[in-house]
């Protein structure tokens, strides 16, 4: 029941500024998250205008989507003087399933290992390693898995070249590719989330704790198993739960093996079924059967977001990243360690760093065209992306709708923190959940729902994708990137004591004057922040922008035009000139992150990405 | 200027109960004073009478106006918050100036408005500084000067002095006071310090546990507060406990084999079980006449403080803590023989 003053206590928050922004935050979450994601879920279970279980019994008995018996692939199976790595094929759902476990696991064990020898020991050129090891989150859309084929193609891939014919160190070529491809780049790709997580976690423990068990007598292994890993426990699970949300809902790496070798076993996983079924719905509908696969993907997603909810909520968040209350408990490392600690980061850095190493290579030399190693330097590609008229246009474009989606993140951001942090409303734990929950969403699912709801409420409007997609993408960027300046607006808002805003209102001030006086200048840098890396990963967006993007050519943005070309549906430009718009894309964030670490001088918001 | 009544107001945060009950009147151009141990709710009356909290019960008025539904902007004070809240962002100008701009005030006479308040609270130069500029003194003057630039009709200040050394305290505990009679402003004070309660306050309410115990001069609540709890807690004591065998012009208790005289602050008869409150400076070692409110008892210790003798005295019924005289002839282990007038002696029902 609700008791009078609670009554009361609602009654106050509700001054103007806040009951528009608490109605403004709904109201946009609702429209641009829910409904869309809603809409798929009826889709997926009606059938003949009844509520029903019959596209979900049709995909899961078909085994082209669900198959425990192997229905083809080739796992370490030797064919000639070649080593075929592709993985076995159980049907799409399956398929996805046993990757993304695969890669959380794999991506996992890394990011721990790293996590912890950075967190717990000193060494000579630790430093560089810290930074080194994020370079697989630097965008490459598609290249990755582009480059890691050209690596690992049988004939004429450099790691076999200097592996199997010069060194003849392997006793025969390897192609990994397929599923086997998809999970190896994926893992490379995503392990920096795993360690950025889980070292926020040992950085922000205390370091008695360990202390305390080392001198009742625990050391080594037992007190990592019985201590530390228990205690980094909240990290490890935020980012292995991100990580396999991450791969279910990947389409750079399949689309990226697809590109390169048409493998049919990249393929076979849900995200890239979505997609495909997504570029015939040009001619207006979707299938029930792709809404079925949406609801089963949001599934997976929402339920891992759900088990980790109290570790990536706006709360936990803002108390994590200040970080480094204690001094980190770090050891010297000696000469037994430094000559395991020295290979496993050199090598780790190199395979993670091939993508990024290759998109250079590509965009700056003629690599794409000369066969095993680049023959001559050339600008030619990066000058295509100022005289291009296609790229620019693509370039233009993502410009265009990331900044207005920046603008839009910004206010819903900063509205919708302000609520939580100040107003007794009933909701505000909802709207928590609900500025969080993008970062879990996966973005085809969130393109299926824009396509199934906007199509079939405001057909024919501006708001209608197959009229023109470039609303909608804005919207799209602006929800699923408003975790990075939700998080950010509201560690600043936790930094403005209550008290600066009251006293003001003691002095005449109403909410909304004081809102705009006290708390906006005193929050400018966590705004400014938290909108450069919405920016940031709004333009290297890939699943929304190649689908509802491709609903109209001349609306598409950069990853748009780059898996144009990988995808090799249209033969708009070649693959150097995407590894350009790549190096573009790093670039960019390259300066965004510089810019918000030593300028803004904020801890990167990476955590939880 | 404004008279203050509070009605029955109520405060709860989930279980605690904040503020319970609290009813009383602050008459225009008082110095009140809120006194309590930490956490009794002081902080939260002053921020229901400035509007920052919805009472869960009762009503505030400002000269018979219900203001309870009014919000903080509309209801003309001026707060010195605990932590002085200054806007990091501005300078000691700007932040002065805020309150008046909001009122439009046109710009020359915020100038001279902000130059004035400035003298007044001693910081003339430094309208530039920022507040991480400042000294703790000089923040809480700009604190001060922001909430009274506005003129208002009342000043709330939540331990403005709380955060400053001690020297500075007692010297701006001064100054605070000599201004707000100068300007005859309603002033609502909040303290755990009680010696800073006795000087600035006109009247003080004694809190604890969200209830106001005792409301009354310093001089009544040190001389007759009502309850055990206001009369530990304002000044030293010493609490000894007996049974009342005669009611006349004053009260007679028994304490264990001493007898002793004492005005009653509540009704008590006899045969009733009652404290005894002694207060250590009422003691001396003059003989007296009657055969009443002598101690006698060891020295269990003592101790020097500027010209006075500390000591304390185990007697039959208890302890008692007593300070003298430093030329009073005592020493550890002996004998000593204390006497109290009783009109000072305090007897509570128990
Ligand atoms: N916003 C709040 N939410 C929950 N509990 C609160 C809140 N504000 C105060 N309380 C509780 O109400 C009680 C009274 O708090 P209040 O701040 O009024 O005490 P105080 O007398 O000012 O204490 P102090 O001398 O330490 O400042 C305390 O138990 C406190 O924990
Ligand atoms: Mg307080």
């Amino acid at each position: 029941m609700i008791s009078k003053s609670r009554l009361r206590e609602v009654k106050k928050s509700l001054d103007p500024l806040i009951a528009f922004q608490y109605i403004f935050s709904y109201f946009y979450l609702i429209l641009f998250l829910l409904l869309p994601i809603a809409t798929i879920i009826r889709q997926a279970f009606l059938y003949n205008g009844a509520f029903s279980l019959h596209w979900f019994q049709k995909v899961f008995s078909d085994p082209d989507f669900f198959s425990l018996s192997p229905r083809g692939g080739m796992f370490f199976e030797l064919h000639g003087d070649t080593m075929y790595i592709w993985g076995i094929d159980h049907g799409y759902i399956l398929n996805s399933l046993i990757v993304a476990a695969t890669v959380t696991i794999s991506a996992s064990i890394i990011g721990v290992i790293a996590a912890l020898i950075i967190a717990r020991y000193d060494f000579p050129g630790k430093n560089v390693f810290r930074i080194l090891i994020l370079i697989p989150m630097l965008a490459t859309p598609f290249v990755n898995a582009y480059v890691i084929g050209k690596f690992f193609q049988p004939r004429g891939g450099l790691l076999n070249f200097i592996f199997y014919d010069v060194l003849h160190i392997l006793p025969w070529r390897i192609d990994v590719n397929g599923l086997a491809g998809i999970a190896l780049a994926q893992t490379l790709a995503f392990y920096p989330i795993v360690y950025l997580n889980v070292l926020a976690s040992l950085m922000t423990m205390d370091p008695t704790m360990e202390e305390q068990a080392e001198s009742l007598g625990a050391g080594g292994f037992k007190l990592f198993r019985t201590i530390t890993l228990p205690l980094s426990m909240p990290g490890l699970a935020a980012g292995a739960t991100i990580v396999f949300i991450f791969s279910l809902e990947d389409l750079g790496a399949p689309i990226g093996f697809i590109g390169y070798s048409g493998n049919p076993l990249a393929r076979r996983v849900m995200s890239v079924y979505v997609f495909d079924d997504f570029a015939a719905a040009v001619t207006g509908a979707i299938s029930p059967i792709t809404s079925a696969i949406a609801v089963i993907l949001v599934t997976f997603a929402v339920t891992g977001f759900l088990a980790i909810k109290k570790y990536v909520t706006l709360k936990t968040y803002a108390t994590l990243s200040k970080g480094g209350r204690w001094k980190p408990r770090t050891r010297k490392l000696g000469f037994k360690g430094m000559a395991l600690v020295y290979p496993f980061f050199i090598l780790l850095i190199l395979s993670a760093s091939i993508p990024q190493i290759g998109v250079v290579i590509l965009a700056l030399t003629d690599w794409a065209i000369s066969g095993l190693a680049p023959k001559s330097i050339t600008f030619e590609y990066i000058s295509r992306l100022f005289t291009d008229p296609n790229v620019v246009r693509a370039i233009s474009n993502s410009l265009l709708y990331s900044g207005a989606a920046v603008l839009l993140a910004v206010i819903l951001g900063s509205c919708s923190t302000y609520v939580i942090a100040r107003s007794k409303l009933p909701g505000t734990d909802a709207l928590d959940s609900l500025l969080t929950m993008p970062i879990a969403v996966p973005g085809i699912v969130v393109a299926v729902g824009y396509f199934l709801f906007f199509t079939g409420f405001f057909r024919g409007t501006i708001l209608d994708p197959l009229v023109d997609p470039a609303l909608l993408l804005i919207f799209a960027y602006s929800v699923r990137r408003l975790p990075f300046t939700a998080r950010s607006v509201f560690a600043g808002l936790q930094g403005v004591h209550e008290s600066l805003e009251e006293v003001a209102t003691t002095l005449g001030a109403t909410r909304f004057k004081s809102f705009f006086d006290i708390v906006i200048p005193l929050i400018a840098a966590n705004v400014i922040g938290g909108g450069i890396l919405t920016f940031v990963y709004s333009m290297s967006e890939v699943s929304t922008s190649v689908t509802l993007g491709a609903l109209r050519e001349d609306r598409g943005p950069i990853t748009f035009y780059i898996s144009q070309v990988i995808y090799g549906t249209a033969a708009v430009g070649t693959v150097s000139v995407a590894a350009a718009l790549c190096l573009l894309l790093i670039t960019v964030q390259v300066i965004a992150l510089a810019v918000s670490n030593y300028i803004l001088k904020q801890r990167v918001a990476f955590l939880g990405i | 200027m404004v008279k203050v009544s509070l009605r029955n107001i109520t405060k709860r945060f989930g279980k605690v109960v904040a503020a319970d009950h609290i009813t009383l009147d602050i008459q225009d151009g008082e110095f009140f004073t809120f006194l309590g141990p930490s956490g009794c709710g002081k902080t939260t009356t002053l921020r229901l009478i400035a509007g920052l909290e919805v009472p869960d019960e009762g009503r505030v008025y400002f000269d018979d106006v219900d203001v309870t539904d009014w919000p903080s902007y509309r209801r003309g004070v001026g707060m010195v918050f605990q932590n002085y809240a200054l806007w990091p962002h501005m300078t000691v100008f700007d932040n002065v100036a805020y309150g008046l701009k909001i009122r439009k005030v046109p710009q020359s006479e915020i100038k001279s408005k902000v130059k004035e308040v400035l003298e007044l609270v001693r910081l003339e130069g430094l309208e530039n500084r920022y507040p991480h500029q400042l000294s703790g003194g000089q923040q809480q003057r700009v604190a001060l000067a922001r909430a009274l630039v506005v003129e208002p009709k009342l000043l709330l200040l939540d331990e403005p002095l709380s955060n400053l050394d001690a020297k500075l305290r007692i010297e701006m505990r001064e100054e605070l006071k000599e201004l707000q009679k100068r300007l005859g402003i309603t002033t609502i004070y909040v303290t755990h310090d009680q010696e800073e309660a006795m000087v600035l306050s006109d009247r003080i309410a004694i809190m604890n546990n969200g209830r106001v115990e005792q409301v009354g001069t310093p001089q009544e609540v040190y001389r007759r507060p009502s309850n055990l709890f206001v009369a530990t807690f304002i000044g030293r004591t010493s609490v000894l406990e007996g049974v009342v065998t005669a009611i006349g012009d004053f009260v007679e208790v028994k304490i264990s084999d001493i007898k002793v005289k004492g005005v009653a602050i509540n009704e008590v008869s006899v045969g009733d079980k009652v404290y005894v409150v002694l207060r250590p400076h009422d003691f001396s070692t003059r003989k007296e006449e009657e055969e009443v409110n002598i101690f006698e008892g060891v020295v269990e210790w003592m101790a020097f403080t500027g010209g006075l003798l500390e000591a304390r005295i185990g007697i039959s019924g208890g302890k008692i803590l007593v300070t003298l005289d430093d030329e009073v002839p005592a020493s550890m282990g002996k004998k000593l023989r204390v006497f109290v007038p009783w009109r000072n002696v305090i007897i509570l029902k128990a």
